[in-house]
């Protein structure tokens, strides 16, 4: 599970983790029932402080996404959640509508916005995920 | 009962005519991470010298870990992990004597310890003091603060001639072998991007007392820039908490420090407006240099924003 912190950002450290582990589970780059780094494991690794690691954990477990077994460690759950996906979606509407608002701003029309998105989604296409890296080359069952 | 590791009551100093610390207020729970910010000169350094015992304060009072460092520092100190500020040691000690040296002053030095974090911090033994890097210093300082197991330690600026590297890694000492000890630590820094991902609490001193003491996550949520339309500024002013406030092309933008409760009312008057985190640089300077619109910004009567261009 790599995770990167931005330092300096104005997104705060506890959201930056949890956006990151969400969407990785979310997206299936990390598997159903993997065993991801402990609380103090990870807190180490990216050298932030436990607490916040573990209130990421336990917000994250609240979301139906993570299972802490005791003694065991902590997992992705094995079947994820349907309703924080319709959440993340959304979530993705209420971005997509202030984006809207921005290109509003910005004097496209209705039309533009439309062919806008056809571009994007042309562009978008063939990548399964564009969070990936590029070195990503083999393709799994599209969750399209 | 345990009583806190830290507890400042209205403390004053002033160095001839100078005055640096003018009613200082500041409570450090047991097993906090505390980052204790502030502008050069903010009186950082002249704080943890009183915590130490090193420098006495004019009015007030002071506890370190029950006891006053005024009428006990030896106590104090020998309970208390201290890094002072460009610490400076016996530069023709070697690292292995000096570790020998300090280690007969606390009958809680613990060796093992220590050769542990000769390990780690990577400690040249037989390299002379005044041979060593800045960074090597800072680390052979921190062996020294850390290896009697302190209940509480205080690092003055500790990430000052670190580089970025060192840095990380000072961060996930503290985070590792500190924190997860239950150690108390109050560290002063003014880099703030360093501290935000350690500390449990921030407490940001500006004009001689603590001007916002929060939780880092709490902090965020409370302090956002708010944009909003002069009119409908000047009619929601009176309840914004407002730390700063400019007008830029027509646009008022405010930097407000009770977010959660300013959102219900702005969504009840129906007005446009944005909202946006700010990273703790924006939240630190808009206490420190921040200009509120009048002097009453407190709670209570609606006040009409002042426009300037």
């Amino acid at each position: 599970m790599f995770i990167r912190i931005e330092k300096g950002s104005s997104t705060p450290i506890s959201r930056q983790i949890a956006e990151q582990i969400r969407a990785q589970c979310l997206s299936g780059r990390i598997k159903p029932g993997t065993q991801i780094p402990s609380v103090r494991q990870l807190a180490r690794d990216l050298a932030v402080n436990q607490n916040t690691v573990l209130r990421v954990y336990e917000k994250l477990m609240a979301e139906k996404l993570l299972d802490m077994r005791h003694g065991e460690g902590t997992f992705v759950v094995d079947r994820l959640p349907r309703n924080e996906l319709k959440a993340l979606q959304v979530r993705f509407f209420d971005e997509l509508t202030q984006v809207t608002q921005q290109g509003r701003l910005l004097g496209f029309t209705a039309d533009d916005l439309h062919s806008l998105l056809d571009d994007a989604l042309t562009q978008t296409q063939d990548s399964s995920n564009p969070t990936d890296d590029v070195s990503h080359k083999q393709k799994t069952g599209d969750p399209a | 009962m345990t009583s806190p590791a830290i507890e400042i009551h209205d403390v004053r100093k002033s160095f001839r005519d100078k005055r640096v610390l003018d009613g200082l207020n500041l409570t450090v729970e047991r097993g906090q991470t505390f980052a204790f910010l502030g502008r050069n000169g903010a009186g950082k350094t002249t704080t943890i010298q009183m915590l130490m015992g090193l420098l006495s304060l004019d009015q007030g009072t002071l506890k370190v870990l029950g006891r006053n460092p005024q009428q006990q520092p030896l106590e104090v100190r020998s309970t208390v992990g201290y890094l002072a500020e460009d610490q400076t040691m016996f530069g023709w000690m070697t690292c292995e004597e000096i570790i020998r040296f300090v280690a007969t002053f606390y009958p809680t030095w613990d060796h093992s310890l220590a050769r542990r974090f000769v390990d780690q911090f990577e400690v040249p033994l037989k390299t002379k003091i005044r041979h060593l890097s800045k960074g090597q210093n800072v680390r052979l300082g921190l062996l020294l603060a850390l290896a009697h197991r302190p209940e509480l330690v205080i690092l003055d600026d500790p990430a000052l001639g670190l580089d970025p590297i060192m840095r990380k890694e000072f961060n996930r000492d503290l985070v590792e072998h500190l924190q997860s000890a239950g150690t108390t630590v109050l560290y002063s820094s003014h880099l703030l991007y360093e501290v935000e991902p350690v500390a449990d609490v921030i407490a940001i001193l500006h004009n001689g007392s603590i001007v916002r003491q929060s939780g880092t996550d709490e902090l965020r949520e409370q302090v956002k820039r708010l944009i909003l339309e002069p009119d409908a500024a000047a009619r929601i002013s009176g309840d914004l908490k407002i730390l700063d406030s400019r007008t830029l092309s027509g646009e008022v933008v405010l930097v407000i420090d009770n977010a959660p409760s300013a959102i219900p009312l702005l969504r009840e008057a129906d007005f446009t407006y944005r909202l946006e985190d700010l990273s703790l640089d924006e939240i630190f300077e808009a206490f420190v240099v921040g200009r509120p619109p009048a002097p009453s910004t407190t709670t209570g009567t609606a006040q009409p924003m002042p426009v300037s261009t």
